[in-house]
């Protein structure tokens, strides 16, 4: 019984560590994007760029996933385009550009561990760039006078599209651990990303249709495309064949990353670039 | 128990085929508010080793022990250690001190507020008020090296490591940061240090390692060393020369002395005081215990041994 609540006590101390090392991520990206506005405003000049473009409806700049002809669609299509580069790439540049400020090794000195501390950094830099998304379109909203209307129920998909691309951020993190320069592996990345967002497999029929459920984030795409491009409601049982999908590509990223990160301090090259 | 304990460390690394052995059976020990100097040529394993305590290379065998918790197996090991690695900035140059002080305390346990307390008293004490709000690019050398310091202390950690901590800091900076190492052992925490600057390690060290192609070659005590590799002999050297009448009273007590020298060399440790008998009243400039530095013995170490392989 003691035992049981010492555990218990324990664990939440662990979430309120985490949580703080979220909060610290969080003030420590949000200092250096305000710190240097050319960089920032850069970034933002480009979200801006293409979001006006989209409510202009040049719908050829929204990139290559559309779910319909609708503005909403059109927007949900770029978001999860650039927010799953963003994530699958943002682990990875983490590395190399730690690597190459010399801090790298300052951060796997944390008694969190490094997949912790990686995962809790890339969720902080996600979260800024939510934001920074949000401010922008609900600017664009009252500049244009269209007003875009989401259904609650696409967070749940998106959320399981975020965790496979988190999983593959650390498989391509582990890469960049192992041989340090990966920008053309990450190029090469952006292909498969392609076919894996926009491939239809939800309708895809025998084998194929079961092959969807195993790619990583096809399935919470899938779900996706039916909710804004043919109105359909939320399947529960797809709903959980992609939240699988999701954990089970997060788990091996993480396991990955894992070995990646033994394997280079056997090799003694964490700090190396 | 020791702070920490390192025993029978390996390591080799492949090249090309070829296995190059960088750290061959180290072993050591560090005690509570002991400063113990890893000495070694370019190459030798120091940097190799550090890693292996601070859990950033994994060893081929032996074990680490930090407060008797293995870094490698155990991550809460790396709350009782503080490392200020070479050839790294340790910070992040965009943030300020007192940010980066904030960052690193949650980093490793803290909460935000205690990191920023506890980030403010260091600044305080090393004398870096002044510049907390200051990007750390735009400090000094010396600055960032001592803001580098503090925030490998703000989990206050029981063991610090610090390679080569005075590397390309001018005078002022350099005294800084030995007196900040004085400071901290002083307080009871156990101080790994690693430096070329051989007088720095005489200075601060209570015991010294030598590393040489991978295996410690000496391990003792730093004065115990010195005296060691000291000879018993004096050195008098007098404000004008002998003359002729005390250079012969000397050579029958069997010392050959140059008339215009003033300097004389006393092997026999028993005739000091009927050499003295006989320079008297003449004025003497200095007496002293001829003593080797730690430079001389440095050389000496790592030169026997290779001259023995050779």
């Amino acid at each position: 019984m003691a035992k049981g609540k010492g555990m218990k006590a324990k664990r939440s101390t662990q979430v309120l560590d985490i949580f703080r090392l979220f909060l610290a991520e969080f003030k420590r990206a949000w200092i250096q994007f305000k710190r240097y506005p050319a960089e920032s405003i850069g970034g933002v000049f480009i979200i801006t760029s293409v979001f006006y473009g989209l409510f202009l409806s040049a719908q050829y700049i929204a990139g290559p996933i559309q779910f319909g002809d609708k503005l909403d669609s059109v927007i949900v299509g770029y978001l999860l385009w650039s927010l799953s580069i963003f994530v699958i790439t943002d682990i990875a540049g983490t590395l190399q550009s730690e690597a190459q400020t010399g801090t790298l090794e300052q951060l796997f000195l944390t008694s969190f561990g490094a997949r912790t501390l990686f995962l809790v950094r890339a969720i902080a830099d996600l979260a800024i760039q939510l934001i920074l998304l949000g401010v922008i379109l609900s600017i664009i909203m009252v500049l244009t006078g269209r007003y875009l209307s989401f259904p609650i129920a696409l967070i749940l998909p998106l959320g399981t599209v975020l965790m496979g691309a988190y999983g593959l951020g650390f498989v391509m993190g582990g890469i960049s651990l192992l041989f340090k320069r990966i920008q053309q592996v990450l190029a090469i990345f952006q292909f498969a990303l392609l076919f894996l967002l926009t491939a239809p497999t939800e309708e895809w029929s025998g084998i194929g249709h079961i092959v969807g459920y195993f790619l990583p984030m096809s399935p919470g795409a899938g779900l996706l495309r039916n909710l804004m491009a043919r109105d359909a409601g939320l399947n529960g049982g797809a709903l959980a064949i992609a939240l699988l999908n999701g954990a089970v590509y997060l788990t091996i990223g993480l396991l990955l990353f894992g070995w990646a990160e033994r394997e280079t301090k056997r090799r003694g090259k964490l700090g190396g670039y | 128990m020791a702070l920490l304990q390192v025993t029978h460390l390996q390591k080799h690394y492949g090249n090309q085929g070829k296995r190059i052995r960088a750290v061959d059976d180290v072993s050591l020990n560090l005690a509570a508010g002991e400063v113990l100097a890893f000495l070694g040529p370019n190459g030798a394993g120091k940097t190799t080793t550090i890693k292996m305590i601070a859990g950033l290379i994994v060893p081929d065998r032996g074990q680490v022990a930090v407060v008797g918790k293995n870094p490698h197996r155990d991550p809460s090991a790396l709350r009782s250690l503080g490392a200020v690695l070479e050839g790294n900035r340790n910070l992040y140059w965009r943030l300020t001190p007192e940010e980066n002080l904030e960052y690193f305390g949650v980093l490793r346990g803290l909460s935000a507020r205690e990191a920023r307390l506890r980030g403010r008293r260091l600044l305080e004490r090393f004398e870096l008020m002044h510049k907390r709000t200051t990007v750390v690019q735009q400090l000094s050398r010396g600055m960032q090296q001592k803001v580098a310091i503090a925030v490998a202390l703000i989990h206050e950690p029981q063991l610090i490591l610090l390679d080569e901590p005075t590397l390309g800091l001018d005078v002022e900076a350099t005294q800084t940061v030995k007196r900040l190492v004085r400071e901290i052992a002083a307080e009871g925490r156990g101080i790994l240090l690693t430096t070329h600057q051989l007088d720095i390690a005489e200075e601060l060290s209570d015991r010294v390692a030598v590393i040489r192609q991978g295996q410690i070659v000496a391990e003792k005590q730093t004065a115990e060393l010195i005296q060691e590799f000291s000879s018993s002999a004096y050195r008098i050297e007098l404000e004008q020369s002998i003359g002729v009448d005390r250079q012969a009273k000397l050579a029958q007590l069997g010392l050959e002395i140059d008339l215009s020298s003033q300097t004389l060399h006393l092997a026999d440790t028993e005739l000091l005081y009927a050499v003295l008998a006989i320079l008297q009243p003449l004025p003497i400039l200095r007496i002293e215990r001829d003593r080797a530095n730690l430079t001389d013995i440095f050389l000496q170490l790592v030169q026997e041994q290779a001259s023995g392989e050779g």
